[in-house]
């Protein structure tokens, strides 16, 4: 399978990625960080969008490090 | 190899084809055997051969138009599948297109989605979004056709994708040298080539069209019904009728049998996938 | 070579269709899975309610059990297929008289249609009229009734997949190892590996691509698994064999909560995309750093 072209860079991640991957990796960590959230966190008090932050500077490092 | 070893993998395969077949044959026993006699000790052997139940579904006018529906819509979209695929493959094979890797995987979790995830949210796009005046796709053949490309289409991509990608690049360059256009390239250097791999994905396609139950079940009432779906009215209304039900089984069971065992010789050479490349 | 607006001109028409019967369905549903949406309800509207249906779900004990026995479904059916599968493409590997005759009729339940397995199994199984159940009570003593025990019901689904599927295992391992070339093997016997050795370090690296492509072709199916199992057991006895798929088409959706059964498809969708992207990844990662 030929590379995308797009640049793909090396990062911490352990393959490379150009930035539409590393976005989708962090949707995907957004969204099981908040259905654990939901069911581990928010009963203990703790709002939904301590969850939302916390995945949106994940996010960021992933897409700018990755 | 010794003589004695020949053997051996024969009544290794007879056994295996004979768990393999039957199912199948049960399957035929049940449809030949008038309602009265299932329910006594089940035998294996038939004795006599009662063709009422088949007669009775080829009677019914409305099995019969499921019969050609399902023949329309499987026909139209295999075709429509292949072409399309064959097309895209094309591009994602000879062009460099940005993202294109990406492209395919996305394309990909078209068919990875479970169907059912998508049954409410297409009847109501059918029924009430894609319409042009009069004209709805809700409980058509069109729009049938058009639906099952959400898993056949990436699955054509899928299947030749490494056929094209196996047809070598310099062949179509050399054309492009001497001059050929770009439609003359596709139909007289690449189709050719990706023949055996084109075939195996129009049959493929066809058989999945043909197969399918849920989408045809939930997006159509009437009008573009297809076998599978005549085969869960007759469970679901006259649940103890078995022997109908495996007599419409059996008529849809035919048709894809006879046109696999055409062409079953190409589906080694299709099914290769990722297998020669790296 | 030549210009790239032929290649999307040849690319668009797959885009479009997939766009506009995969992408906008995905996107209604999940738009609507935000919403309180029941059409017979005394309140018809859609109601925006944040993500009031995800918090539902993650506390829902029915649902929560039908991924469980969907996990565990899936992986005892690609498991076993992959074994059986690379046994029989083995054995495809050497001749014998009316090869190419077993190897059709191997390939037979591939072209059969889901539900049609279903109700052949539901003819084999059921008590009154199945084979099954009567051999087995003449012969071992042993009672058969998927209506009423969960496991039985449970394996009967997996051993129905496997009749259904290993034939696609076999046929793309038998594709891969005729592609293998002699070489690499005379050498290994040459130098003195026996059987397992060979199979470890020389087998199954070269035929990796096929696995994994077989494996991801296989675990989008599985999971996807309805027709069969709603022909065959309906889900039941209980929700032994109710499957996320099945969950979906027999609870959700004549309950006409839309909202909540759109949250339900779209945890679906999420893990089933997740499972299959880690898979795709975690294959193809080795090979990518080693050529670079």
């Amino acid at each position: 399978m030929s590379e995308d072209t797009k640049t793909p860079k090396p990062g911490f991640l352990p393959i490379e990625t150009n930035w539409f991957d590393r976005l989708f990796i962090s949707v995907v960590i957004w969204v099981a960080l908040s259905l654990f959230w939901f069911r581990f966190i928010e009963p203990l008090g703790l709002s939904i969008w301590i969850c939302c932050a916390i995945s949106a500077v994940l996010a960021a490092y992933i897409i700018r490090r990755g | 190899m010794r003589n004695g070893n020949r053997w051996l993998p024969v009544l290794f395969w007879t056994l295996i084809s004979f768990l393999t077949l039957f199912p199948i044959y049960w399957l035929f026993v049940i449809s030949v055997k008038p309602a009265v006699e299932l329910f006594s000790t089940p035998s294996v052997i038939l004795t006599d051969i009662y063709w009422q139940n088949y007669l009775d579904v080829l009677g019914d006018r409305t099995l019969r138009g499921y019969m050609v529906n399902s023949l329309v819509i499987s026909t139209g979209n295999a075709v429509l599948c292949t072409l399309l695929g064959f097309m895209a493959c094309y591009a994602l094979s000879r062009f460099d297109l940005p993202g294109k890797e990406s492209i395919f995987f996305w394309t990909i979790t078209n068919r990875m989605a479970p169907p059912a995830v998508f049954l409410l949210p297409l009847f109501l796009l059918l029924t009430q979004v894609y319409r042009i005046g009069e004209f709805s796709l809700a409980d058509t053949r069109t729009g049938m056709i058009l639906v099952y490309c959400t898993f056949n289409l990436p699955f054509a991509i899928w299947t030749l994708r490494p056929t094209l990608d196996g047809i070598p690049k310099e062949l179509d360059e050399a054309a492009y040298v001497d001059g050929a256009s770009a439609w003359k390239v596709i139909s007289e250097v690449v189709f050719p080539l990706a023949r055996p791999g084109l075939a195996v994905t129009l049959i493929l396609t066809w058989v999945f069209a043909w197969n399918e139950y849920l989408l045809a079940a939930t997006l159509t009432n009437f009008n573009a019904r297809t076998l599978t779906t005549g085969l869960s009215e007759y469970v679901t209304t006259t649940g103890t009728e078995w022997g109908i039900m495996a007599a419409i089984s059996v008529f849809t069971l035919i048709p894809a049998l006879i046109i696999f065992s055409l062409v079953q010789r190409h589906i080694v050479a299709g099914l290769t996938f990722g297998a020669v490349k790296g | 070579m030549h210009s790239k607006t032929l290649g999307w001109a040849l690319l668009a028409p797959t885009l479009i269709l997939l766009f506009f019967f995969g992408v906008v369905p995905f996107i209604y549903v999940l738009f609507v899975s935000f919403h309180q949406w029941n059409p017979f309800a005394v309140n018809p509207d859609m109601i925006f309610n944040w993500a009031e249906n995800y918090r539902r779900v993650v506390f829902d004990a029915q649902f929560l059990a039908s991924l469980g026995v969907t996990i565990a479904f899936v992986f005892f059916a690609v498991v076993s297929e992959l074994i059986i599968g690379y046994a029989l493409a083995q054995a495809f590997m050497r001749d014998f008289p009316g090869k190419a005759f077993f190897r059709t009729i191997h390939t037979l339940p591939l072209i059969m249609a889901p539900i049609i397995v279903g109700s052949i199994w539901k003819l084999m199984t059921t008590p009154s009229i199945g084979i099954l159940p009567n051999i087995l009570d003449d012969w071992f003593g042993y009672n058969l009734n998927i209506g009423q025990s969960a496991l039985q019901a449970f394996t009967v689904t997996v051993i129905m997949d496997i009749w259904h599927w290993t034939p696609l295992v076999t046929l793309s391992l038998i594709a891969a190892l005729v592609s293998l070339p002699p070489d690499p093997f005379e050498q290994a016997q040459i130098d003195g590996a026996n059987k397992r050795q060979i199979f470890w370090h020389i087998t199954l690296p070269m035929i990796r691509p096929a696995i994994i492509a077989t494996v991801f072709i296989r675990l989008m199916d599985a999971l996807r698994t309805v027709d069969e199992v709603l022909m065959l057991t309906g889900g039941g006895p209980g929700s032994a064999t109710r499957y996320v798929g099945v969950h979906i088409f027999k609870e959700v959706f004549p309950r006409t909560n839309y909202g909540y059964g759109s949250a339900i498809s779209v945890v679906v969708l999420y893990l089933t995309i997740v499972a299959c992207w880690l898979l795709y990844v975690s294959l193809i990662a080795p090979r990518n750093t080693r050529k670079g």
